[in-house]
């Protein structure tokens, strides 16, 4: 109970050092709202007007920066995020917010997982067979391409399967702009169509690093005495492989596992780019371009909070799954 | 990445015509709308095409829709003007400001340009069936006085807007002072919106910031639904130039990036492209014989060189001039823009497009009609540098615009033999705008916006009261040049005549070549990509009816009235 309750404090204070990092390190960057919009209006409209306009949006430049951080710390807790100053100005942050995330969610969430799943998949057959065929083709095929630049592949992948193909996947947008979104099949494939090659994307360049792991794990668990004792008692090799071998290797990766999914809201901001994939990662990229104030503050908020709990998660798995950490923390 | 937008920006910012503007009469006056009285082409045109077909456009504005159609917020006034808003009357930049009336069917200025009074065309009606009036207009000004922050060309507070009242199917503005520069705003930038929409509940509280998500408008379309990724856009079947807009429906995608939207547009899926294209002819061009382009420049790129006194290198008139002379402008567009953009002159006159106040001869008799780097060595060596021992300056740019990165690396190539050694540094945009409206640099690398005609963008460069002493923001003038004469050039203009206003221009274009203050380097082009292959009506390089990309408000209701499917008219 009490590493339980210390862990939740520790929660609280970073979470809080958090949110004021992403309060004050904005402000102090070059720049404002202002002049933002100023350089997004070709410097063509009245600065007063504009000024005023922003000022209308809930903007206040004038208002003392300790009064406004209360007012922010408040806003945070009670989901009042305000409207966007930026790019999307006019339109309240959480409306804003809650059309990216579904997207994200849906494209690097199940890439993620995927990548996770087919990674240890392949890292244990390859572990077993060590030195085989499968081992000495795939972690070394998806080491390099792991090491690959997200957009670069993006791009590759775009040239390969849509521009010289004449369109056989499609290469932008998460579903096609003369469509209304609805739950019929007909959406639903078009909508998958739209993320095969963004998903195709992240999955390459994500997938070498599980591979690498679970294998040196998997050699490193086959060589303990237990598996020796499984095999000198005459176990099938299947059973061995999953649930004497596997099964170990696979705890320390199960830790990476829920950190990257605490990286997952944060998005895929090239692979949002190259295939115009309207998720959280531009639209961080675009309210830091803009200094839109009130979408950046919700937008970090959310991402630390996303890797703040599923750190805590993981602790705590850790904690109920090994009877060590709880006796250490 | 979208640097694009920023090229073709061209709309003035009235704020800064205010306050010159003096009361001087003038016996000009036009008789009507249609100003010169030539037939118009265009929106009073018989329609001559079947309806049907449909447009996808491809204009990249980095971010989802966020379906509001307010056309007082400047965020989205671009998918709401001309689409759904309609303006008094469309004045065309590219046809000498060429008038077509809009909503208003004729107008008339007084004698002194103070006043002008409006005749609002008549059996127009509202897209939800209410009838268009001169209230709505009336109100339209009205609200914009009543919340500064929707008086975005700063009518009444710089234009010297007095009031505006509607009688019958009159309404008259009036102006402290003489207005014919603030025509190309208030009559043909602002959009009309219904009273009977903007007068009741939460629009007449917050007209700047209200959505106004399904916008009620006199346009050729309206939205029908909007969605975060895309518009689309209906034809109004109560528009009130009948058979009118051609096309029945137009697809407005959200393009987060120009990579996306210019393949979209090289394999023909969107038809209207407004983005910079690079290596177009392969890219694009080369990839159907229906592909076709059409650029034409607006306003200027160029090097602003820092006067004031305290730069002691940039402030010399030999230096300015040796840079001026040294630099080779058509082999910057050529490298620098791909050939995409021509290249500028001394004058800051842009060509074609502004043909009739460029002095030719004049420019040749300065001797800044071709690249002297002899003569520029010269004048530098009289003040003791040489390639040897180079005079170092450093010229800020921004981050991320390449093609200007490109040109800057030909201008210091060229500058390099001449006895200057260029530093070439990459600002991100934020910093870059306080370094130069700060004036903290000794060259800039910079474009303005324009108008309709040179004055406006030679006004907000070379004026003295858009300058500011160093290390105060200063609105336009960033190179600080001050110069009563061409002040005075600046204050005569708005009521001078026709004749009177090209030879002030062309005075104004003699100081450039005196003092160069500005050194232009490339025009920069309204950017426009079109497909054939369905779509007809374009405008072109011989029917310039319209500024061609889709961002130009209002010129892309001139667009939306000539465009048509081809394979609907059979």
């Amino acid at each position: 109970m009490r590493y339980v309750l210390r862990r939740l404090g520790f929660f609280v204070l970073t979470l809080w050092a958090a949110l004021t990092l992403n309060f004050f390190i904005p402000r102090f960057m070059p720049g404002s709202p202002l002049q933002a919009l100023r350089d997004r209006t070709h410097n063509r409209l009245s600065p007063a007007a504009l000024e005023q306009m922003l000022t209308s949006y809930g903007f206040k430049p004038d208002e003392n920066l300790f009064v406004q951080y209360l007012d922010y710390l408040r806003n945070m807790v009670t989901g009042r995020w305000g409207i966007s100053i930026g790019a999307t100005l006019g339109e309240p942050v959480t409306k804003v917010v809650g059309q990216a995330l579904p997207w994200t969610l849906g494209l690097v969430g199940i890439t993620t997982v995927l990548a996770f799943a087919l990674g240890s998949l392949i890292g244990v057959v390859a572990g077993w067979r060590r030195g085989g065929r499968l081992d000495s083709l795939l972690p070394p095929v998806f080491v390099v391409t792991s090491a690959l630049p997200y957009f670069w592949v993006g791009l590759l992948l775009i040239l390969t399967f849509s521009v010289w193909t004449g369109g056989l996947l499609p290469s932008d947008f998460n579903y096609d702009s003369g469509l209304q979104p609805s739950l019929t099949p007909g959406f639903a494939a078009n909508v998958l169509a739209h993320a095969v090659l963004p998903a195709a994307t992240i999955l390459i360049t994500s997938i070498g690093g599980w591979i690498l792991t679970m294998r040196n794990n998997m050699i490193t668990t086959l060589a303990e005495d237990y598996v020796r004792m499984g095999r000198a008692k005459g176990l099938s090799n299947r059973r061995i492989m999953t649930t004497y071998a596997a099964r170990n290797a696979m705890l320390p990766n199960l830790s990476g596992f829920a950190m990257s999914l605490g990286f997952v809201i944060s998005g895929a901001i090239l692979v949002e780019y190259v295939f115009n994939y309207p998720g959280l990662g531009y639209l961080l990229y675009n309210a830091v371009q803009n200094t839109d104030y009130p979408l950046m503050q919700a937008l970090f908020m959310l991402f630390t909070v996303a890797v703040l709990v599923s750190v805590l998660v993981c602790d705590f798995a850790t904690a109920w799954l090994d009877p060590r950490a709880r006796a250490k923390g | 990445m979208r640097r694009t937008m920023i090229a073709a920006a061209v709309a003035v910012s009235a704020s800064l015509l205010a306050a010159g503007c003096s009361g001087s009469t003038t016996t000009t006056t036009t008789d009507n709308g249609t100003g010169s009285g030539t037939k118009e082409a265009g929106s009073t045109d018989k329609a001559s095409h079947q309806q049907g077909g449909s447009l996808t456009i491809a204009n990249v504005q980095g971010q989802t829709w966020t379906c509001q159609f307010n056309p007082f917020n400047p965020a989205v006034n671009s998918v709401a003007l001309g689409f759904v808003y309609e303006p008094l009357v469309y004045v065309n930049l590219l046809q000498d400001q060429k008038e077509t009336p809009m909503l208003a069917s004729s107008y008339q200025w007084a004698a002194d340009k103070k006043s002008i009074v409006f005749t609002v065309r008549s059996g127009v009606k509202w897209s939800d069936g209410q009838p268009f009036t001169a209230e709505d207009v009336a109100y339209t000004f009205d609200v914009m006085k009543r919340v500064p922050s929707t008086d975005l060309y700063s009518l009444w507070t710089g234009a010297g807007l007095k009031s505006v009242t509607a009688a019958g199917d009159k309404v008259t503005l009036t102006f402290g002072q003489a207005a014919g520069p603030y025509f190309f705003n208030f009559a043909n930038q602002v959009g009309i919106v219904p009273k009977h929409v903007f007068s009741t509940g939460p629009a007449a509280e917050h007209p700047d910031t209200w959505a106004d998500p399904k916008p009620v408008g006199t346009g050729p379309y309206t939205v029908d639904p909007c969605s975060a990724n895309n518009i689309q856009y209906v034809a109004n079947p109560g528009y009130w130039q009948p058979g009118k807009p051609y096309l029945s429906k137009l697809q407005y995608p959200a393009y987060l990036d120009n990579g996306p939207a210019n393949l979209d547009l090289a394999g023909g899926k969107a038809q209207w492209g407004s983005q910079f294209i690079p290596n177009i002819a392969a890219l694009y061009l080369n990839k159907s014989k229906e592909n076709h382009t059409w650029s034409p420049p607006v306003t200027n790129v160029g090097i602003v060189p820092n006067l004031d006194p305290s730069r002691p290198a940039t402030s010399k008139l030999a230096v300015r001039q040796a840079i001026a002379l040294a630099i080779d402008r058509q082999r910057i567009a050529l490298i620098g823009e791909g050939g995409q953009q021509p290249a500028a002159n001394q004058t800051g006159i842009v060509v074609p497009t502004f043909q009739k106040y460029y002095d030719r001869a004049a420019v040749a008799a300065a001797g800044y009609d071709k690249p002297n780097p002899d003569k520029a060595k010269g004048l530098l060596a009289g003040l003791g540098y040489t390639e040897a021992n180079p005079l170092k300056l450093t010229i800020i740019t921004i981050t991320g615009y390449t093609d200007w990165d490109a040109s800057l690396a030909v201008v210091k190539q060229q500058l390099k033999p001449v006895g200057i050694d260029l530093t070439v540094s990459d600002l991100a945009q934020q910093t870059f705008d306080d370094r130069l409206y700060n004036g903290d640099f000794d060259l800039a690398y910079y474009g303005q916006a324009g108008g309709p005609t040179p004055y406006y963008e030679l006004r907000q460069m070379l004026y003295s009261k858009n300058s500011a002493p160093i290390g105060k923001p200063a609105s336009f003038n960033y190179g600080r040049y001050l110069d009563p004469e061409v002040d005075a050039l600046f204050d005569q203009y708005p009521a001078a005549d026709d004749a009177g206003q090209v030879d002030i221009v062309k005075k104004v274009g003699a100081a450039m070549l005196r003092d160069i203050p500005i050194i232009p380097t490339t025009e920069s082009v309204n950017w426009f990509q079109y497909n054939t292959a369905d779509i007809a009506g374009w405008p072109t390089e011989s029917d310039p009816y319209a500024q061609p990309a889709a961002f130009n408000v209002p010129d892309v209701e001139q667009l939306l009235l000539h465009l048509y499917s081809k394979s609907a008219q059979k």
